[in-house]
């Protein structure tokens, strides 16, 4: 049977699982792989529990692309699905996939997708052309002073013109990532010796002095569109608006809502319709420019004067795609599965349907329970639970690896996250409650050495009243 | 007493002809021992009357044995001679053909390399009824009768450094130098300043030293010889030899021996003779100009005779030297070129001239020095241009050097001249304008209140904010941009990192390593080696390069066996016909000449094409006012089996780019993969601006040669550029991936007055 294909996951914990369940559903095969750190993780369960002993392979690290392909050629995969995270964003690795002797399909973007949308100067370069709103600022590395200089007055004239106070500039090290090399000015004289600054810091470090300089912009909201397109890239969906605004001191998402805004329960300074209509409009029109041909996230900020600013393209499924599909029906489906999308997409599949057919419907939200201690910067905490237990109910759905009987160690070689929960309602007002009813009956037990056991349940609790409020 | 006296001088030579023939020598050398074993059994029993007969018919037989001997020698002999501990060294000339001597600078073990040994000699002689006093500079290795402190007249960098000192002070006092080569080679250390680099600082200073130099070679081995021995006149004793490398050295090349095995003798005694290093062979390729008749079997420290011989030649050199570059000479010049054809008895010692040198002859000098080694082993090449072609590369240095003259020197002076005073005035206007106009428009303003609201400034600023910057005011991501691409970049492998003990990197697919990663691992910064190709194409602009002399070709010039097939392969592999690659190009707007040397077509050994390439290139670049780039993809020194052909470049091509810097020019050389021995130590060790790229080895000998000559064992990473960083040979590091950027920074801000866009 030709179209029956065997694909190798090159991940772990929940989206293997998930993409295990996909696959099942679909009709293919897999091939689940696991390290000496996650023998007892729920997805190797899974996997033998679906596909048998001989679906899984011990391999010493994902990240290791040798021998993740050396397994491929001994199980006979045809596809590789990445997941996210470890190799989902590496256009390289995908270029491997359908470049090597043997070659096989890669789920996900066409690696030159990958390459050219992974590039967050290059995105915001294709994004301008297109005339899609982008931070305003410097959109290659600048390397000379007096360029810098001039673009540095403009942006301190265009905030004082626009009447924001303390405007603020960021003068980032281009090849920089992660927080490194990023500095404020808010004193244009104290500009030119932050640039030097920046700039000798980057030669240092990176080996290149391209320095950005950009609007520095306070107290915006995370929102992001889901897009859904067919493989050759002609024909591009969306699934509705995600709101990410509340995140761990590091940067890291814990509570998503879907859609981005309710402007019928919370009141906004600005119209929030039009600009989840902005963004989704513009999101699209990028995504049929660059002949995008899998699902992806084009990621946004909104000012609290309501102006969205394309930030970047994630060229890969979501942690957080469940609450984009919990909104959506799809024609008579009653149920929409973004990694089966993805899969069937990924293999050549057509799209079946179109943006029309596509409707939305209540509001849901997306938990990340996580062993670690919001109260002490959120340190990730490892150690065994030995309790885990919830309510069962039809608006709830719980992705955990964590195995339902008996004890879990957390693996201190990955993140500590526990499980992904997904609420739903009606409105906002009873998805919050919701939320709050399950927080509320959740058991969860745990031991570790050092500060204890610990999670982040009472952080998302706290954080669960003020969602969607500007 | 006479008689045991001349009993000692009689086993002395013996026991000498004995060591120079080996054990087994020959049928004559047998015979000779057992007649002289009988003589010496005999001789308490002759009769008085008989033992003076006796005596004269064993020492005349001694003679006959020596001069037939003579006859017979073999190059392999000539080096054992060379290498006996009774051959003369540089403290018997000094007593012998010197007047009055002081050892400058150490005194026996006291020494900062007592193997090179410095002296202020005096020369006097009887001019008419005067006595005239002329002081010289010698200079040479002393290998001292094999005491062991001499370390065998093998310098060490520092030994040479001295030299440079003395060769210094000669030139300010205006001196001539003589030099004595008695090395088997430079001893192959890397402490600084390192053994390659300071044989390139000679070269290069010797290559514009202002005072006559004539040398003499006894033993002249490879680039120790030659960091003393770029010189005006080179004479050279009948017995010395004079060559690439140690025969016994060219054996183990040839016979791919490692780990310190032995050559069998054949192979040595072969390559010895195919490298043509005796006297003769050398005054008949051109490298020396005289050979000094030694007595058979070469000379000892009790050969009087020959070191009367000795200080004729060397009068008879420094003389010529002088009165050839002198105006005021007249007879004297006559006298001296007249004895030099027929055997007048004329004296040298009765033709006085003044050593010292004004001002123009020194020029003069050092034109005639360049000229002297430009004229050298153009029989060594096979120069296959076509006659146009000849022609046109005699008519084109002229159009060159007027063209330049009229752009660069005529029109750029008016040009420059222009510039300098529109700047000069713009910058008197600027202040004029900072001091009176603006204050007079502010208060204008102060008047008319604000000139545009400030909703326009907004929207001017956010349109210049938030619009698409112009594609060519900076770079993008092109992907795959190399425009040349290895052939490994096609092959579906895992490729690991040599560092990946230490750095932890991950294995790389050979696609991405060597596409577009351009051969560097990302984690550690290795470089792995690229082919010559991606260099020319990715940052020399070769496809839009205008390639000259490609048909100057390398030959065999020793006919040397088994070499011709060799060169041939390589020409089939490389499609090139010599391992240097000279061409114009443009970088990024700037006209460069550059000269590559290709490790694949012989291992990017130097040669007589190679050499004549290379200096053809600088005069072009010297011409024509363009920077000259010298890219060693790498290079395993000098081609062996050119012999002296080979090693002649070193001092060849040092003087052209000596010449080139001279005038005012940027002469940059940057290394890749491997680059060791004759080339680094002179022509490419002597440039002012080097550069490395990562992961490149740089030294004078290979680590088996240096665990060889030393007996130590080779530190780790001892030829790594970093350490030629430390030790001051190379001048910086440069990545890869940047080295274009690096190259037009370089061409930009460093470099001579007369480069073209200055």
């Amino acid at each position: 049977m030709s179209n029956r294909h065997k694909i190798l996951i090159a991940n772990r914990g929940e989206i293997a699982m998930r993409i295990m369940c996909a696959c099942r559903e679909l009709g293919h095969d897999f091939v689940c792989l696991y390290t000496p750190e996650d023998k007892y993780s729920g997805h190797v369960e899974l996997a033998r529990e679906l596909g048998g002993e001989q679906s899984v392979y011990k391999i010493s690290n994902y990240l290791d692309a040798n021998e993740i392909f050396s397994v491929a050629d001994q199980a006979n995969a045809t596809a590789i699905h990445p997941g996210y995270g470890f190799f989902a964003e590496d256009f390289r690795f995908a270029r491997r996939v359908v470049r090597r002797d043997r070659p096989m399909i890669f789920i996900g973007p066409s690696w030159w997708i990958i390459r050219d949308l992974g590039d967050k100067i290059n995105t915001k370069r294709i994004a301008r052309s297109l005339g899609v709103p982008t931070i305003p600022g410097s959109d290659r590395p600048i390397y000379d002073e007096m360029e810098a200089e001039s673009i540095a007055t403009h942006l301190f004239e265009f905030q004082r013109a626009q009447d924001i106070r303390g405007g603020m500039v960021l003068v980032k090290a281009s090849a920089g990532g992660g927080g490194m090399g990023i500095e404020e000015v808010q004193d244009p004289d104290q500009f030119r010796s932050v640039f030097r600054r920046v700039r000798n810091y980057a030669k240092r470090n990176f080996n290149d002095e391209g320095v950005l300089i950009e609007q520095r912009i306070f107290d915006f909201n995370h929102l992001e569109v889901q897009i859904v397109s067919e493989h050759g890239g002609k024909r591009h969906v969306h699934f509705g608006t995600r709101n990410c605004s509340v995140q761990s001191t590091g940067k890291q998402k814990r509570i998503e809502v879907a859609p981005g805004f309710a402007p019928a329960e919370v009141p906004y300074a600005f119209d929030a319709d039009r600009v989840l209509d902005e963004i989704t409009r513009h999101s699209l029109a990028m995504a049929e420019e660059v002949g995008y041909d899998n699902v992806g996230t084009w990621e946004w900020i909104v000012t609290p004067r309501g102006e969205p600013f394309l930030m970047e393209v994630n060229t890969r499924i979501q942690v957080e795609n469940g609450i984009s599909a919990a909104i959506s029906r799809v024609g008579e489906q009653e149920h929409v599965d973004l990694v089966r999308e993805q899969i069937r997409l990924g293999l050549g599949d057509t799209l079946g349907y179109d943006q029309s057919d596509v409707r939305f419907s209540g509001i849901s939200i997306e938990y990340r329970l996580v062993a670690e201690a919001p109260e002490r910067d959120f340190a990730p905490c490892s150690g065994r639970i030995l309790r885990f237990q919830w309510q069962e109910a039809p608006w709830l759905k719980m992705y955990t690896q964590v195995p339902k009987n008996g004890a879990y160690e957390i693996p201190m070689e990955y993140d500590p996250n526990l499980a992904l929960v997904i609420i739903w309602g009606e409105n906002l007002q009873q998805a919050r409650e919701r939320g709050v009813a399950f927080l509320d009956s959740l058991i969860l037990e745990g031991e570790a050495s050092g500060h204890g056991f610990s999670s982040n349940v009472a952080f998302l609790k706290a954080r669960t009243q003020g969602l969607l409020e500007f | 007493m006479d008689r045991e006296k001349r009993l000692l001088a009689l086993r002395n030579r013996l026991a000498y002809v004995e060591d120079v023939f080996g054990p087994d020598g020959n049928d004559s050398i047998r015979v000779l021992k057992a007649r002289a074993a009988e003589f010496l059994e005999r001789l308490p029993h002759f009769p008085q009357a008989d033992v003076e007969r006796e005596f004269r018919r064993i020492e005349e037989l001694l003679d006959f044995s020596e001069k037939k001997l003579e006859k017979e020698l073999t190059p392999m002999d000539r080096v054992r001679i060379v290498r006996h501990p009774q051959r003369i060294c540089l403290k018997d000339i000094l007593e012998n053909v010197y007047d009055n001597y002081s050892e400058i600078g150490g005194q026996g073990e006291y020494n900062i390399d007592p193997s090179v040994l410095i002296a202020r000699a005096i020369i006097s002689r009887r001019v008419g009824r005067r006595v005239v006093n002329q002081p010289v500079l010698v200079i040479g290795h002393e290998k001292g009768h094999g005491e062991e402190f001499r370390n065998g007249g093998s310098a060490k960098p520092w030994g040479n450094a001295k030299a440079l000192h003395y060769m210094k002070v000669a030139e300010t006092e205006n001196i001539p130098i003589h030099t004595y080569v008695f090395t088997p080679g430079s001893y192959p250390v890397e402490d600084y300043p390192g053994a390659a680099q300071q044989i390139a600082r000679n070269l290069y200073e010797m290559s514009a030293l202002r005072v006559p130099v004539v040398a003499v070679f006894s033993e002249g081995g490879s680039g120790g010889a030659e960091a003393v021995a770029l010189a005006d006149r080179r004479i050279m004793l009948s017995h010395g030899y004079y060559s690439v490398i140690s025969p016994e050295g060219a054996a183990a090349i040839e016979g791919r021996l490692r780990n310190g095995q032995r050559a069998d003798s054949a192979l040595v005694e072969r390559c010895a003779r195919q490298l043509a290093i005796t006297a003769q062979d050398n005054v008949a390729n051109g490298y020396v100009d005289r050979v000094v008749q030694e007595p058979p079997l070469g000379a000892r420290p009790d050969h009087f005779e020959f070191f009367k011989t000795l200080r004729r030649e060397i009068l008879q050199a420094t003389n010529e030297v002088v009165s050839s570059v002198k105006s005021m000479k007249l007879f004297r010049a006559m006298a001296l070129s007249s004895r030099t054809h027929r055997k007048a008895a004329l004296d040298p010692e009765s033709i006085y001239v003044r050593w010292d040198l004004s001002n123009a002859a020194r020029d003069r000098l050092l034109c005639k020095r360049y000229q002297r080694f430009r004229d050298m082993s153009h029989h060594a090449y096979r120069d296959n241009r076509t006659f146009m072609d000849k022609i046109r590369s005699g008519l084109e240095p002229l159009c060159w050097s007027l063209h330049s003259f009229v752009s660069y020197g005529l029109a750029r002076g008016m040009r420059k001249r222009v510039r300098d005073l529109a700047e000069e005035v713009s910058a008197e206007a600027f202040l004029i304008s900072e001091r009176v106009v603006r204050p007079a428009r502010k208060a204008l303003s102060r008047f008319s209140g604000p000139d545009q609201p400030r909703a326009e400034l907004g929207k001017r600023a956010k349109e210049a904010l938030t619009r698409l910057s112009c594609p060519e005011e900076g770079a993008c991501i092109n992907g795959d941009s190399w425009v040349w691409m290895s052939g490994r970049a096609r092959e579906d492998r895992a490729v690991s990192c040599p560092n990946a003990r230490t750095h932890g990197c991950p294995d790389l697919w050979a696609p991405d390593l060597f596409s577009e990663f351009a051969g560097v691992c990302p984690c550690c910064g290795h470089h792995f080696s690229m082919e010559y190709e991606w260099y020319f194409y990715n940052v020399f602009n070769y496809a839009e390069a205008q390639e000259f002399n490609a048909d100057i070709e390398s030959g065999n010039p020793l006919e040397y066996e088994g070499f011709d097939a060799k060169i041939e392969q390589a020409r089939k592999r490389t499609g090139r016909k010599s391992s240097c690659v000279t061409f114009e190009t443009s970088l990024d707007g700037v006209q460069v000449v550059v000269a590559s040397l290709i490790a694949p077509f012989r291992g990017g050994t130097v040669g007589a094409a190679e050499g004549e390439k290379f200096i053809l290139a600088a005069e072009r670049a010297q011409k024509k006012h363009y920077p000259f780039i010298a890219y060693v993809h790498g290079t395993a020194g000098i081609r062996i089996q050119e012999g002296v052909n080979g090693v002649i470049q070193m001092p060849r091509c040092t003087l052209a780019v000596r010449r080139y810097i001279d005038a005012g020019g940027l002469y940059l050389v940057i290394y890749d993969t491997n680059s060791y021995a004759g080339p680094v130590a002179s022509f490419l060790g002597c440039s002012p601006y080097q550069f490395a790229i990562r992961s490149s080895n740089i030294g004078f000998a290979g680590p088996g040669v240096i665990s060889e000559t030393t007996g130590m064992p080779v530190p780790p990473n001892y030829h790594k550029a970093y350490q030629a960083l430390s030790r001051g040979h190379v001048h910086g590091i440069w990545d890869r991936r940047e080295i274009r950027k690096n190259l037009y920074q370089v061409l930009l801000t460093v470099g001579g007055r007369n480069l073209y866009y200055r």
